[in-house]
């Protein structure tokens, strides 16, 4: 086998480790929970032999391997079970949400590398100057921010006092065509903004150190010394080796994000996987809670695995490593 | 004679450890960022337990309904007319007790299983991957489904917290002790016929004691950003009041937009001990290494 293929083999068996890992953990935890099943899924008022009956319409009498079998193949098949408040596939329900948490995620993730870039290399060409240190205190207490409070402050600002955005959902009802997709545009501003904001002080931070240990490396010095303009130096040299230990951040923050969007959505009620988890809380709706930690833990993967498998093609030294 | 041989092991250029410990000090003194969140955080420290002296407990209904901040209410009044300087105070206390106790749990199991990993090359693999993909995991989501099931009371925050933030204690802890664990004064150790658990208390653990006290400060805002993220979800403890819980109570009311006052204190508390913690983590990193200080 290839050294490429067998990277690729490998990133996937790690990729179906990590899902495995996840499904198990939550069988678990559900079953090791003090606090009973079928209390979860019925009032306490039920007489013992309806308990009993209910146990067994959900298999909860059998042995713990067997349920965890029959856990495994029913994921497999993608079935998350049923909303205990709507009556409904799980997997339905989070199905008809994944795209805007998916869109709300996505976008941050662009509005935070298009913005922290050109911070980044700002910070790093100006090291230990007033910029620099400017950029560093502002990336501590961007990494400080609570999610959900910088959400409030621009809804505030933004929606309620100057009121030149929508306050909360994804789209208006009664748009088509080319307008929908205005308004779709407009209610995602202040929820990826909010997102991005928490997310940029670690990109900063962490392009501006790899950026500065770039620029002392042997092939800057000689870019510089064979005289390339320092733009050139900065943008095409160090920049490109740079950007790949950040990316790998990039890749290994995507469970926090996802968990920024979590708080988002609710905030401004973006009908999001986030929005679907906030209300199952309210309603202690746990199959919901499940399938939805179980589907944006797969997205996560997912998603992981692709940047994965981009680097490989990208840089060649990930490949043999 | 392990004694004596502890003594030769150690290299004469190395100074004694208080005065390691002396000149970090002397470094951390001269950086004012530093002594200010330091000084943020004692005070802090000093509203949580002082919370009944600063403020009556806030409960019931008042008279005064979303008032705005005034002389008699410093921070305004939420929609049942509570006053909202005492629920940060209050809060002051719960969010501190939360993020202060998941943190010394996670620390206390991340040790050990960095410890551990780093130490037997064997339990490496294993210990090594479960904390890898436990880190690329949506770790909020799994709290808030835990939490949910385990029903809402500060016990379970602080579990809940601990349970899944040691992986990043014992990630950091591990690569610290792998550094630490080839050393040739280690191997000496073993030598001289030191057990196991000797080595690992006598040499191991004061190796990677540094980055356990980063740890312990950066884990604590962690875990105080964790509680405000759940309790604004609706999983704090209904019975006590923290950060989170009062922004919760905003939301659900509905004056989250309108009445700024409800939101923005006790998110300023949160920033203001989550900067500082951070502060103090880089401050005390720069003041121990010898190339910054």
């Amino acid at each position: 086998m290839s050294a490429g293929a067998r990277f690729v083999v490998r990133r996937l068996l790690r990729g179906l480790v990590t899902m495995w890992f996840a499904v198990t953990v939550t069988f678990f935890l559900l079953r090791l929970l003090p606090g009973d099943p079928a209390l979860a899924v019925a009032d306490p008022t039920m007489t013992e032999e309806l308990r009993a009956d209910l146990l067994r319409d959900y298999g909860l009498d059998r042995p713990l391997a067997v349920q965890y079998w029959e856990y495994l193949t029913q994921l497999a098949q993608g079935n998350l079970g049923v909303s205990f408040r709507q009556n409904q596939p799980v997997l339905d329900i989070l199905l008809e949400r994944l795209p805007w948490t998916l869109l709300l995620a996505g976008s941050a993730l662009v509005v935070t590398v298009v913005l922290g870039i050109p911070l980044g290399v700002l910070a790093a060409t100006r090291a230990r100057g007033a910029v620099d240190r400017l950029i560093q205190i502002g990336g501590i207490t961007g990494q400080s921010l609570f999610v959900p409070s910088v959400g409030v402050f621009l809804l505030y600002v933004f929606g309620v006092q100057l009121g030149i955005l929508p306050i909360g959902g994804a789209m208006d009802d009664d748009v088509y065509g080319l307008a929908a997709y205005g308004s779709i545009a407009a209610h995602l501003v202040l929820p990826c903004l909010s997102l991005a904001l928490v997310q940029l002080g670690s990109y900063v931070l962490t392009l501006r150190s790899t950026l500065i240990d770039a620029l002392g490396e042997d092939y800057c010095t000689l870019a510089r010394a064979k005289g390339l303009p320092n733009r050139r130096v900065v943008w095409r040299h160090a920049l490109r080796n740079a950007l790949l230990p950040t990316t790998t951040l990039v890749g290994l923050q995507l469970g926090f994000l996802v968990g920024g969007a979590v708080l988002t959505e609710s905030i401004y009620a973006y009908p999001g996987v986030g929005r679907a988890i906030f209300e199952a809380v309210g309603q202690l709706d746990f199959p919901v809670l499940q399938g939805a930690f179980l589907m944006l833990a797969f997205a996560v993967i997912v998603a992981n695995l692709l940047t994965d498998l981009a680097y490989g093609l990208l840089d060649p030294r990930v490949r043999t490593s | 004679m392990t004694e004596i041989l502890e003594k030769g092991t150690t290299p004469a250029a190395l100074p004694p450890s208080e005065s390691v410990g002396r000149q970090t000090w002397q470094a951390f003194r001269r950086n004012p960022l530093g002594l200010a969140s330091a000084a943020v955080l004692l005070l802090l420290g000093l509203v949580a337990l002082a919370a009944p002296l600063i403020a009556d407990y806030p409960s019931g209904y008042g008279e005064d309904v979303l008032a705005s901040p005034s002389g008699a209410h410093w921070f305004g009044t939420d929609d049942l007319g509570r006053d909202v300087f005492a629920q940060v105070v209050w809060g002051t206390r719960v969010s501190i007790v939360v993020g202060l106790a998941a943190s010394l749990l996670a620390i206390v199991i991340g040790v050990l299983v960095g410890v551990l990993a780093a130490y037997f090359r064997p339990a490496d693999l294993v210990l090594g991957i479960i904390v890898d993909v436990s880190l690329s995991l949506p770790v909020l989501p799994l709290m808030i489904l835990v939490a949910a099931l385990a029903g809402p009371s500060v016990p379970t925050l602080v579990v809940v917290i601990a349970l899944f933030s040691w992986p990043e204690v014992a990630r950091v802890v591990r690569s610290q002790g792998l550094a630490v664990v080839p050393m040739p004064y280690v191997a000496a150790a073993h030598v001289v016929g030191g057990s196991h658990l000797w080595v690992i208390r006598k040499h191991v653990l004061p190796g990677v004691a540094p980055v356990v006290a980063v740890s312990v400060v950066l884990t604590t805002s962690r875990a105080v950003l964790s509680e405000a993220g759940l309790s604004f979800l609706g999983l704090g403890d209904p019975n006590s009041w923290s950060w989170g819980t009062i922004l919760h109570q905003a939301q659900r009311s509905g004056s989250l937009a309108t009445a700024w006052w409800t939101t923005l204190f006790p998110s300023l508390a949160i920033l203001l001990l989550v900067v500082a913690t951070t502060l103090l983590a880089v401050a005390y990193n720069d003041a121990r290494n010898p190339r910054t200080r």
